[in-house]
């Protein structure tokens, strides 16, 4: 299968040789002896260990005998050296085990009749194995109580999704550190000392991080369980198939546990993947199964008749279709038909969509980006290389400086997020983060730097320009950089952005010096409406610094499958390369104009363009200026809406088709690496919805063109579209990286940020029961000094007004954030936020006052 | 001017020439001044490292010394200096533990009420020597006294420029932080203490890496205790062959002895290595013999944590090699004596509550094993013993002897497995009669 990414070669590290249970062993330096042991297949059994989380040594169950050591020694701590002589299985080895398990039983309710994790719980197989069946303990068991009561089974919620039973606790503490070191929250502790210590959440907080999920899947015992899967179905009653989160961009690997007879998903675990995710899911990941089962989901298809939509049969809605789709090609012409297309869809679905576009209507107004900002007509050149880049996730480990730009990496990227905090707290990672608000990545970062909103590309262009003048790099080609930046002097392009000269310095030399740099840009550049000159701002910085030569640079896909979409030529106007590709598998490849999703709704409002499929996507929520893509699809003559839900945006069809989701049919994606990676089906398609590239593929032979000639075809031409060789080349000159900037507006004084809250992703999130438990309305972030000058409390209404519209939310107060800057989420349909943006604007401006009631 | 503690020392009991150094001045409350202290040659040591001699002079001084740790565990001082890497960029510290919590141990508390200065300019000195610029003192929490003292005479050095930059113009910048901790006996565990100095919870961390290559914030980081550290300007002023000449071959210099429980005079009493245990405890100089002249019972050598003696071994050497070839060890230095009224089993259920109540409930065998091992030595005591629990007791001691992360899980069973050894007849009439021997023979309620 094709793979956008190279492979690191293999690195030449120093190597020990020990034997274990007399079977010699080579191994890294480095390994514990734990490690080793299981790469010859022995299994030492842990409680306290994690593979991604530093050995604490704590449980000791793990101990094995070492020649010339006379203590039993605990393997998952003890670094394997030249020579060792270990025993895994020695009668010492297994006396300390049983005593090990005797304590732990000491004080363990032994209530495994009601506790959920009966199946899958490492005490319960541990006990087994060691033929534990009688105890020593003579005493009645400790307890804890919640404030002297005592439940039936002493459970305490502690988060929305998180039970705790502090008696099953086996105090291994790996909750706790997953949650400081993997995660660097601190919501969750221990508390007590000796036998009575206690986990349990922080005084007066909940444990509700966006990575509590965790915490329930890595205790070993029935103490922490998610509430999403308890005492729903045994564990053994249901069957796994291996699955990828739909919802990042990432592609982290996951396991449905679902049940055949029932047709339903009970949970989502991660399937550990140290290239991708190290194992952990963020909540988004873990919950997003929620939304297939949620009780709204379309389970027909809809046709309007006397402006009603009435249910109909798959037949109904396709012949009428395909007759108004035939009639607006017969009357005006291909070119008044438009497709705009989900990137969170697979590979199957996207390229169907696209052939069917482009070569069996014959139109080029095709995009996959409706959740961008308009963008005048210009080549997205620099924007499609940048985003095109290999960018490897776990090259992310080893980077000495890490870049991020541009990027609320937490909400966008979370796994990403996790492995920069992995990057410095288990690696020499420098962090430098440039940003128009502050994120919360910026605990491990030796500088962030908040940049003035709408300056993303001077701020570049300060860095660049600092570097020169202060020698940090040389450059023959100064004059034309300078040029290219548009500012005569550093300090002039520090002043414009609101960067420190000495912090511009400090970032500047820390890339020059670095042995390998990681520079990540995000949605924040990508939802810009200056994209492509911010984006060759950072063409200009790769080339001044040399970061691909030493490291990786990119803007980041925003979704599942946007980086797939950019391969089989979703983009109005894709590469040159692909256009040439598509044009040999399909014989041809339209002349004819090309419009993005904005130009397309200014067609619409022309009634230049007719007729519109949409598969999957919600413009109306979610395009930067609600006000206007509802206009605009009104004017259509024919719409067509496929979507798992009715949305604001089936609202407007003519025809709605049931759309299946992820986890209904099998289907490849391509993640922010390359990487194509397949989500198998779990369960049958939900009511009568249908993949996506079964939908296509009817509306196809119906318009009596099938797509392709046999199922083997689809695989094929998709795999040629993926073999991709190389990235789009960055153009290796200076390019002039000056963006346009708005008139400041003094009615409107604060700066309006919009993405998506750290629980939820896009508008379907919202349909997951867990992920609404976290986090279930939109809220106006703001800071206490903002706060405070409009005397507004914690909780309070806000009214933000906009020049075109106007949300009333409650307040949320954050240290994070700055005084002239708003954040707010939009994720929420009750809460229509894009109601406030303009398209055409660079930076949307509210202003905000207390609702009185 | 009078002692917070009214602890008795021998500083007044012997001729000041005669008087060793440690304790020398222990008596006087001006020795807390710093022109005191300096008019008596305090902070010569200090200048003379730092503006003669280069780090590795003192080190291998204090190496040749013989000095070993006095905080337990009696590791080599200038060893456990050599140890921090001489190429490391990062950042080094020095760290004077000063959790003193080992019931029986006070004579760090001495150190500080009565000499603080000797124990910063140690500090200076051995920071000095490993290249550290930042130093802490972690002082038990409820050493509120000591604090002030000890803060006292910091904010004195720094005025007098012993402290802070550019010291005697050597171009050597230290600094000095005073950290009070939340009260865990666990916290003087040197790791335990680099958990909660760092702010996180006070448990133990796994070793390898030592402190001294990955400490405080995961830089080399030497701990030392209170009184290793005082004794090093000492050395340094009068040289290690002076030092050496203190003590026995093996064991060097002079050391503090915390001497408690039924004892006439209790107090903190300074002697060389090798001095006689029973010569602490009788002469009328030291202990002065035992409470009301009855018989002796039994001695716990060096705080809780050590096994006991019974009276036919106290004439013994108080140093590292010869306590534990009676089968125990020299700790911290804390002799606790019982008269012959003393119920073992009682003491043993007394220092098992201490234990189980300090650990810090990482590792199972001890968080599980004390609190099993509490409630069965309660139930033997209170008479509700059964037959085999003392063999239960002593196996569930075994499966924690050795099977811990950190010593705490040792020294909780180590008194309790020589109780048992020394003094099986008591443990026996317990369970067999339902009651005590110790209370029946001397009528006692
Ligand atoms: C449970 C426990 C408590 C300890 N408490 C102290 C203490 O209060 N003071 C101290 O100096 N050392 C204490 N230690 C010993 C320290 O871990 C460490 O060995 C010592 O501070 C090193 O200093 P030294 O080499 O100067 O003796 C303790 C050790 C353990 C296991
Ligand atoms: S709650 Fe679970 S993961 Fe956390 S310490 Fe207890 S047993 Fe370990
Ligand atoms: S031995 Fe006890 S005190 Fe030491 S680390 Fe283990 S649980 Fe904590
Ligand atoms: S797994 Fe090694 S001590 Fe817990």
């Amino acid at each position: 299968m094709a793979e956008a990414v190279t492979k690191k070669a293999p690195s030449n590290k120093a190597t020990v040789t020990l034997t274990i249970d007399g079977r010699s062993v080579t191994v890294d330096k480095g390994t514990t002896v734990l490690e080793a042991a299981r790469s010859l297949g022995i299994h030492v059994p842990t409680f306290c260990w994690h593979p991604k989380l530093k050995s604490v040594g704590s449980c000791r169950m793990c101990y094995v005998e070492i020649e010339k050591m006379p203590k039993l020694q605990v393997s998952c701590a003890t670094e394997a050296m030249d020579g060792m002589v270990v025993a895994t299985d020695s009668d010492l080895v297994k006396q300390g085990r049983r005593a090990v398990i005797e304590f732990i039983l000491m004080n363990h309710p032994l209530d495994c009749p009601t506790c959920d994790q009966g199946g899958e719980c490492q005490l319960q197989d541990l006990t087994f194995a060691h033929a534990i069946d009688d105890s020593r303990f003579a005493f009645q068991k400790e307890r804890f109580v919640e404030d002297g009561s005592v439940s039936t089974f002493d459970d305490v919620q502690i988060g929305p999704e998180i039970m705790l039973n502090r008696n099953r606790c086996i105090q291994c503490y790996k909750c706790v550190r997953a949650n400081k070191e993997a995660f660097g929250e601190f919501d969750l502790g221990a508390f007590e000392r000796g036998n009575i210590t206690e986990i349990n959440a922080a005084p007066g907080r909940q444990v509700d991080n966006p990575f509590s999920g965790n915490l329930a899947e890595i205790c070993p015992v029935g103490a922490l369980t998610g509430m999403d899967w308890r005492y729903k179905i045994r564990v053994w009653l249901t069957k796994t198939v291996s699955s990828i989160c739909p919802f990042t961009a990432s592609g982290v690997n996951t396991l449905m546990y679902m049940d055949e007879t029932k047709n339903r998903i009970y949970r989502t675990t991660s399937r550990r993947n140290d290239e991708i995710d190290d194992g952990w899911l963020s909540n988004v990941s873990r919950y997003a199964y929620q939304v297939v089962h949620a009780d709204d989901r379309l389970l027909t298809p809809f046709i309007r008749r006397d402006g009603k939509q009435v249910e109909a049969t798959w037949d109904e809605a396709l012949d009428l279709i395909a007759k108004r789709l035939s009639d607006i090609q017969d009357q005006k012409g291909c070119v008044c038909i438009g497709g705009l297309v989900s990137p969170r869809l697979d590979n199957a679905t996207l390229y169907g969509f696209n052939k069917l576009m482009r070569h069996v209507i014959g139109t080029n107004n095709v995009d996959y980006r409706t959740e961008y900002r308009m963008l005048p007509q210009t080549p997205e050149d620099h924007y499609q290389a940048a985003c095109s880049q290999p960018i490897r996730i776990s090259d992310v480990d080893d980077s000495d400086v890490i870049v991020v730009f541009g990027s609320d990496m937490l909400k966008e990227h979370p796994n990403l997020y996790l492995r920069i905090r992995k990057a410095f707290n288990f690696g020499a990672a420098r962090i430098f983060i440039l940003n128009p608000y502050s994120t919360k990545a910026s605990d491990v970062a030796e500088l962030e730097m908040v940049y003035h909103a709408g300056m993303d590309e001077v701020a570049l262009g300060a860095v660049c320009l600092t570097a020169v003048e202060k020698g940090i790099v040389s450059s023959d080609e100064t004059d034309r950089l300078r040029e290219a930046i548009a500012f005569d002097s550093a300090s002039a392009a520090a002043l414009a952005c609101g960067l420190e000269p000495d912090h511009l310095e400090l970032m500047a030399r820390a890339m020059a010096e670095a042995r390998k740099v990681t520079f990540l840009a995000g949605e924040i550049i990508s939802r810009s409406r200056e994209r492509e000159p911010i984006a060759a701002a950072i063409c200009n910085l790769n080339r001044l610094f040399s970061i691909n030569t030493k490291g990786q640079f990119g803007i980041l896909p925003g979704h599942s499958n946007s980086r797939g979409a950019h391969h089989l030529g979703l983009a109005p106007d894709p590469p040159a390369s692909i256009k040439a590709k598509l044009r040999s598998l399909w014989g041809q490849y339209p002349d004819t104009e090309t419009n993005t999703t904005d130009s397309m709704m200014v067609q619409m409002r022309k009634e230049e363009i007719d007729g519109l499929i949409i598969m999957g996507a919600n413009p109306v929520m979610l395009y930067p200026d609600r006000a206007f893509a509802r206009e605009s699809l009104e004017k259509l003559d024919f719409l067509v809406v496929s979507d798992l839900f009715e949305t604001e945006t089936t609202e407007l069809a003519d025809v709605v088709l049931p759309l299946s989701s992820w986890a209904e049919y099998t289907g490849d994606y391509v993640n922010l690496e390359g990487r194509v990676q397949t989500a198998s089906k779990a369960i049958h398609p939900i009511g009568d919805s249908r993949p996506g590239y079964a939908i296509v593929e009817a509306i196809a032979d119906r318009l009596e063109n099938t797509l392709y000639t046999a199922e083997d075809y689809r695989r094929d031409e998709i795999d040629t579209m993926l073999e991709v060789d190389t990235a789009c080349p960055v153009p290796n000159l200076y390019v002039p990286s000056k963006g346009g900037q708005d008139e400041d507006d003094a009615e409107y004084p604060i700066a309006l940020m919009i993405g998506d809250d750290p629980h939820h992703r896009g508008h379907y999130t919202e349909k997951s029961a867990s992920l609404t438990s976290h986090v279930g309305e939109a809220y106006l972030e703001l800071s206490p000094d903002l706060a405070a000058g409009h005397e507004i409390k914690e909780g309070d209404s806000v009214r933000i007004e906009s020049p075109v519209g106007k949300v009333v939310l409650p307040a949320r107060i954050s240290e994070h954030i700055r005084n002239d800057i708003v954040f707010v989420p939009r994720n929420f349909p009750s809460a229509p936020v894009t109601s406030l943006l303009m398209r055409k604007r660079r930076i949307d401006r509210v202003r905000i006052s207390k609702v009185v009631r | 001017m009078s002692f917070y503690s009214p602890v008795r020392t021998n500083a007044s009991e012997v001729a000041e020439s005669d008087r060793l150094h440690l304790l020398k001045y222990a008596e006087d409350p001006n020795q807390c001044s710093i022109d005191t202290y300096v008019q008596r040659g305090g902070y010569g040591a200090w200048r003379k490292a730092l503006t003669s001699m280069k780090p590795e002079e003192v080190i291998t001084a204090i190496k040749d010394s013989g000095l070993r740790g006095r905080g337990g565990a009696g590791f080599p001082t200038g060893m456990k200096w050599g140890f921090v890497p001489k190429d490391s960029p990062k950042p080094r510290y020095l760290i004077c533990n000063a959790d003193e919590s080992e019931p029986g141990t006070c004579k760090d508390r001495v150190i500080m009420e009565r000499d603080p200065h000797a124990m910063i300019e140690g500090m200076a000195i051995a920071a000095y020597a490993i290249g550290s610029h930042l130093m802490f003192v972690y002082i038990r929490g409820e050493f509120a006294h000591c604090a002030d003292q000890v803060e006292k005479a910091m904010n004195e050095a720094y005025a007098q420029g012993q402290l802070g930059k550019n010291i005697h113009g050597s171009g050597y910048d230290l600094d000095m932080i005073v950290h009070t901790g939340g009260g865990a006996y666990i916290c003087g565990e040197e790791t335990a203490l680099l958990n909660s100095l760092e702010g996180l919870r006070g448990m133990s961390r796994i070793r390898p890496p030592f402190p001294a290559v990955a400490g405080l914030y995961g830089c080399p980081t030497i701990v030392n205790n209170v009184e290793s550290l005082a004794s090093v300007p000492h050395i340094i002023n009068r040289g290690a062959d002076w030092y050496r000449s203190l003590g026995t071959e093996k064991s060097a210099g002079s050391k503090l002895f915390s001497l408690s429980g039924h004892i006439k005079q209790p107090g903190n009493y300074e002697v060389e290595l090798g001095f006689s245990l029973k010569t602490l405890i009788y002469d009328p100089k030291y202990g002065g013999g035992i409470l009301d002249d009855k018989k002796l019972k039994g001695v716990i050598p060096g705080g809780a944590s050590t096994p006991l003696l019974t009276p036919d071994m106290i004439e013994v050497g108080l140093d590292y090699e010869s306590l534990p070839e009676k089968g125990s060890m020299l700790g911290s230095g804390a002799v606790i004596v019982f008269h012959e009224e003393t119920c073992i089993v009682w003491v043993i259920q007394r220092l098992i509550h201490f234990f189980r109540h300090e650990s810090c409930g990482k590792c199972t065998p001890c968080h599980e094993g004390t609190a099993w091992l509490e409630k069965l030595i309660n139930r033997v005591e209170s008479g509700k013993g059964e037959e085999g629990d003392i063999e239960k007791i002593d196996d569930i001691c075994s499966n924690i002897l050795g099977r811990t992360v950190c010593p705490l899980g040792d020294a909780a069973v180590m008194p309790i497995q020589s109780a048992i050894e020394l003094y099986r007849d008591e443990w026996e009439h317990h369970i067999r009669h339902g009651k005590c021997l110790v209370k029946s023979q001397f009528g006692l309620k």
